[in-house]
């Protein structure tokens, strides 16, 4: 079984994001580059499964600038056994729709049984790659997992709806995606970080995926049009509770028709 | 005018999703709103003139017998179906687990750009235009496609209604592909332990941080939260304790809510949590430490004892209203 | 994982005193250490660095409030998370790092041993005695255990499955390690008999592991007296069968726990051996010489507690600072925050600025220790030892009492807050006391340094190091109209240092009591200007690198400490070279 995971190099979440507002893109330069806990969650996930079941092949596969190959670096020192690098400039800023061909063309070439990804990233928000790349490759998607169990043939797990969690299932090859509900990831080891160096990593460009300029360019694109940092809140009234801040608060509330 | 089409989430108890009326709504500032379901049954009556007073004029029904087993791909298949019939302007869909899959799938169908989580859309010297906040609401950003958007609307965002209309119903029959869908076997549906507001869209929310200590403690927090008819929000430190369950957790890696008032009770405000309340209308905060960054962004703060303050809010709310 | 920690491993500030200050990449070169170059090894540092942040580090307040408990069946409970926490450790392998790959270790050198303990020691001091301790007895195994107790031993003790101890101290033998008693019999069957008591010994029993090994220091009948007559031997917790498990329990007991000031997470243990099979590592009588072994070892890592801890609180205390707002600061027109405030700021600097000077100082050491080991020409190793040797007890005192002064600033701006238990900044203070006294006192540091240290080849090793200190000057001197103070105040430091060691020299030999008298002070002028000058080499490379940021930072530390603490040095001189008159010119009765 080869599971393949899609692992995205985000801004730390704990750091100061900031948009570039001239080109309305995510400053990469701004916050310290991880891999998003999301996608670590989804490598534990099939890490155990690996744990469990000799002979399965964990590859994990980004897109980014070249200095994304230290998230897969990391995903390797945790346990993967290999690593796919899309690198292209042309891809800086790529939307869903060209993410989703470039990794859907590195995926074919790869091979998979198995794709795991996160419900959505920490920078982006949109949850869309993932399905797209679904319909792209004509596989079903299992999304918002809370929990998931793999098997030879299928994949099944519970998936997080809008009034509760559905059971569902499908066969292989699919894809997945997993949601915070699953565990944190293992800490790399000593021993893992250092058999990572040895670990092949495989950097394609779009062309050596066959990912043709012209495909790419009759796709619609999205763009931003306008990008406005929002004034930072200011901070209002704070008072000690000398025992009747209840009170004054129930009649701020009731002034501003809260209560 | 051109159709602007609207997917219309039915769940499998027949319910129409609240996310139906502020889809229209937009649908229907944008051009002719079409409702796009997609079931295995005919529609029923009351749910043709459900959509009607929501203001949708066609309702466009994707008809398969897949419909409630394969996951989105029907969904997928009548937006498709309705896209080829009616060369719509746009293509309005909920930002929701179910809305999102579908919305990736059509615009791969359709060569379209997904515009995500907006909570605005406009048209503008013949464009349309969708305004989104991103991290938190530190950035207002408007954007666009070259082609036919395709446009995630985040929920509870839109507080307006469409003119009522009165609903056509057009009915086609789509083939869902059955190897490239998952499979639905069974629901879990969540107990409706109360009247409470689901966090998604909530007009108001009252959150707990881990400063309660324990899953017994965090009651205060419900408590409050039924004086006030809130939703019920956590921390991740709280949810991470065990105190409250995960689809409670407001934050970057949670539910973002924008409420027009946000109570933080014993949350000391972190960054990532403060991303997914922090454009909430008022924010009120109640903290034992002084220092707390959550007071940064609080209009009213108070310092002092959740345990304390808390049941003498409840008090308060209850003798008001009583 | 996204727990929360107070502890924020300075990786960055390790990476570049390894590339740019202490020549990390010459050790790299070094024959063996071709799979740890500089890369790589920031790249294990950043994930040990997250893994004790994240694992190790909230384990320190439950150990300090907890405190390890003896339990009425004579058995050792650790605080809650220790034990995870340490099965986690294990697995991670971070233990191993520094041992040779023979025994299942990862082959690097002691110089990032050294990092992973600095870490580990930030993120829970008495925790980390365990691996500490254990490593003292791998070590003692490595150079003196024969062929088969390495093989029994330390595959297990590498991986950190088995913990080791050292039984050094009794009752009535502490710093007098010669006057021990415990008895050594030899059985006959090549076992010894082992009977006695030990006191002081560090996590002695616990439940971290299944196995501990004890490395007990004891006396064969008809021994020499004193330190020529002491053997040393392992002592299983459990007696390991031949395929290598665990078989019966030996005698040795736990008695009791101590109740400690600080490191209440670590059991110190009473250990009682009553007649519990011992195997003797290298001769007979010549266990002293396998404690020296370690000694160097020990007391560096001693020396770095001091630094661990101190980087723990100032961290705390420059986020408290921040945080604090208390009356306004000059020229502010709302409640400033605490850190506007210049006394506070003097604080801060005294500890960033002293912190930096200690880590460069401790990866000195460290670089020289790997250097005394591996480097191919015999002349190149003897010189790296002398040095390893001078700089031990001034890393472990200097490091140590910085420690004390530097974590009692770190609660100092806490204010009242800090002086409540809850802020958990006296912890700090209380737990890192003990370095100051255990592994040789910091008055025995002191003695050493004098009375063995200067010594060697005549003075001219000392005196070598020194010149090597002078050398910076040159380079200071083509650096700018910036390093220009720094210059000067370092030249007068160390004409002050090499006028106190003179005096020692001329003086030593015929009044040892005269230059025993002034050997803490003079121990401080070494710190103080050992200190100056790397971080003046730290402002350099800072430059070279042509970051601005890295410039402005290295500068500025480099510049306040030479400016505004190393002028202590020369204040010390006097107190060198009083000799001993007035500290015994009163009676015992009038002091």
């Amino acid at each position: 079984m080869r599971i393949v995971v899609l692992v995205k190099q985000v801004p730390d979440t704990s750091d100061v994001r900031k948009l570039d507002l001239n080109t309305g893109l995510l400053d990469r330069d701004a916050g310290e580059p991880i891999v998003d806990e999301i996608n670590e969650r989804g490598l534990e996930a099939a890490l155990r499964y690996k744990d469990d079941n000799k002979g399965t092949e964990v590859v994990v596969l980004s897109m980014g600038p070249e200095n994304a190959i230290k998230s897969i670096r990391k995903a390797l020192s945790m346990g993967a056994d290999s690593g796919v690098h899309i690198v292209d400039d042309s891809l800086a800023g790529a939307d869903a729709l060209v993410t989703s061909l470039a990794i859907s063309k590195a995926l074919e070439r790869t091979g998979y049984d198995l794709v795991v990804a996160g419900n959505e990233s920490t920078d982006g928000n949109g949850g869309i790659v993932p399905a797209m790349i679904s319909e792209r490759l004509g596989i079903p998607l299992l999304g918002f997992l809370v929990n998931m169990e793999i098997t030879e043939a299928q994949v099944s797990g519970e998936r997080q709806g809008d009034d509760g969690t559905a059971n569902v299932h499908a066969g292989l090859p699919a894809i997945v995606t997993v949601t915070e509900r699953f565990d944190y990831a293992r800490f790399p080891n000593f021993k893992g970080i250092m058999t990572a160096k040895r670990k092949p990593v495989d950097t394609v460009t779009l062309a050596e995926l066959g990912v043709d300029a012209a495909e790419v360019s009759s796709l619609d694109r999205t763009e931003v049009i306008s990008a406005v940092e929002r004034p930072a809140r200011t901070a209002g009234t704070k008072i000690d509770d000398d025992g009747t801040a209840a009170a004054t608060l129930v009649e701020y509330l009731a002034t501003n028709r809260l209560v | 005018m051109s159709h602007v089409l609207v997917l219309v989430e039915i769940s499998h108890r027949g319910h129409i999703a609240d996310s139906a009326r502020g889809l229209l709504a937009l649908a229907a500032r944008l051009g002719d709103p079409v409702a796009v379901v997609a079931t295995r049954e005919p529609l029923a009556d009351d749910v043709v003139a459900k959509l009607g007073s929501l203001g949708a004029a066609q309702v466009y029904q994707g008809r398969s017998d897949a419909a409630g087993t394969a996951l989105v791909a029907p969904q997928v298949e009548a937006l498709a179906a309705a896209v080829a019939a009616l060369s719509p302007a746009a293509v309005l869909v909920s930002h929701s687990y179910d809305g999102r899959e579908a919305a990736a799938r059509l615009a791969v169908r359709t060569g379209s750009g997904v515009l995500v989580d907006a909570v605005n859309v406009r048209a503008e010297d013949g464009r349309i235009i969708a305004n989104g906040s991103i991290w938190g609401g530190n950035y207002l950003v408007d954007s666009a496609t070259t082609g036919m958007p395709v446009i995630t609307v985040r929920p509870g965002a839109v507080d307006e209604s469409a003119p009522q209309a009165s609903a056509q119903v057009t009915a086609e029959s789509v083939t869902v592909d059955a190897a490239t869908a998952g499979v639905i076997d069974s629901y879990n549906d969540a107990p409706e332990v109360s009247e409470r507001p689901s966090l998604l869209g909530a007009k108001k929310v009252v959150s707990g941080g881990r400063g309660f200590g324990s899953k017994e403690n965090f009651a205060l927090v419900e408590q409050l939260a039924d004086a006030l008819g809130a939703a019920v929000g956590a921390s991740r430190a709280a949810v991470d304790a065990g105190y409250s369950p995960q689809t409670t957790q407001v934050g970057q890696t949670g539910v973002s809510v924008s409420p027009d008032l946000y109570v933080a009770l014993g949350i000391s405000g972190a960054i990532q949590h403060r991303a997914g309340m922090q454009t909430a209308k008022t924010i009120v905060a109640i903290n034992k430490d002084a220092d707390a960054p959550i007071f940064e962004v609080a209009d009213f703060g108070i310092v002092g004892d959740v345990f304390t303050i808390v049941p003498q809010l409840v008090e308060a709310i209850k003798a008001r209203s009583a | 994982m996204a727990v929360m920690s107070q502890y924020q491993p300075p990786v960055k500030d390790i990476a570049f005193l390894l590339e740019h200050v202490v020549g990390y990449p010459d050790i790299a070169a070094l024959p063996g250490f071709e799979h740890a170059d500089l890369d790589t090894v920031v790249g294990i540092l950043e994930e040990c660095g997250d893994f004790m942040a994240k694992v190790v580090a909230p384990t320190n307040r439950a150990g300090d409030e907890e405190g390890a408990r003896w339990q009425p069946d004579g058995s050792v409970v650790t605080p809650t998370g220790f034990k995870e926490a340490y099965q986690q450790y294990v697995d991670a392998g971070w233990g191993s790092v520094p041992l040779p790959e023979e025994f299942g270790g990862g082959g690097f050198p002691r110089t990032i041993g050294l990092i992973i303990q600095e870490m580990m020691m930030s993120a829970n001091m008495a925790f980390s005695l365990c691996p500490l301790l254990t490593q003292g007895a791998i070590e003692a195994l490595l150079h003196y255990g024969n062929d088969e107790l390495k093989q029994r031993y330390l595959p297990k003790m590498v991986t950190g499955e088995w913990a080791g101890t050292m039984n050094l101290t009794e009752p009535q033998a502490g710093s007098d390690v010669g006057a021990l008693t415990t008895k050594a019999v030899p059985r006959g069957d090549g076992t010894y008999a082992i009977s006695g008591q030990k006191i002081y010994i560090t996590f002695g029993d616990h439940d971290l592991s299944e196995q501990i090994v004890h490395l007990v220091l004891a006396r064969t009948p008809g021994a020499p007296e004193g330190t020529r007559g002491i053997s040393c031997f392992i002592v299983p917790k459990f007696l390991v069968n031949q395929d290598g498990s665990l078989g019966d329990r030996n005698p040795v007991h736990t008695v009791s726990i101590e109740h400690k000031m600080g490191i209440h997470g670590s059991p110190t243990c009473v250990l009682s051996y009553e007649e519990a099979t011992g195997y003797l590592i290298g001769e007979e009588n010549k266990g002293m010489r396998i404690m020296f072994v370690m000694m160097n070892s020990a007391r560096l890592s001693v020396g770095t507690q001091g630094l661990a801890v101190a980087e723990l609180a100032y961290q705390q205390s420059l986020e408290y600072a921040k945080e604090r707002r208390q009356g306004r600061a000059i020229g502010a027109t709302e409640d400033s925050p605490i850190i506007d405030f210049p006394d506070v700021r003097r604080m801060l600097m005294t500890q960033k600025a002293s912190i930096a000077a200690l880590r460069a100082l401790m990866l000195l050491n460290a670089s020289y220790v790997d250097h005394s080991l591996h480097e191919p020409d015999e002349d190149a190793r003897k010189r790296a030892d002398e040095i390893v040797g001078l700089l031990t007890p001034i890393c472990k005192s200097f490091g140590t009492d910085l420690g004390n002064e530097l974590t009692s600033l770190a609660l100092q701006i806490h204010g009242g807050m800090g002086y409540i238990e809850e802020t958990g900044v006296a912890q700090h203070v209380r737990d890192v006391r003990i370095a100051a006294i255990y592994e040789g006192t910091n008055g025995i540091q002191a003695a050493d340094l004098v009375g063995r240290k200067l010594g060697v080849r005549g003075g001219a090793s000392v005196r070598e190091f020194l010149a090597t200190m002078r050398e910076v000057d040159g380079q200071l001197a083509d650096a700018g109209e910036q390093f220009a103070s720094m210059r000067a105040e370092l030249k007068t430091q160390l004409d002050a240092l090499e006028q106190a060691t003179m005096w020692i020299f001329q003086n030593g030999m015929s009044d040892p009591n005269a230059a025993l008298a002034g050997s803490s002070p003079y121990l401080r002028m070494w710190g103080l200007c050992t200190g100056a000058w790397l971080l003046a080499r730290a402002a350099l490379a800072g430059q070279a690198t042509g970051d601005p940021e890295v410039a402005e930072t290295q500068l500025v530390l480099a510049r306040f400490f030479a400016e505004q603490i190393l002028p202590q040095c020369s204040g010390l001189l006097p107190a060198v070279t009083a000799g001993a008159r007035d500290l015994f010119a009163l009676d015992a009765s009038q002091l």
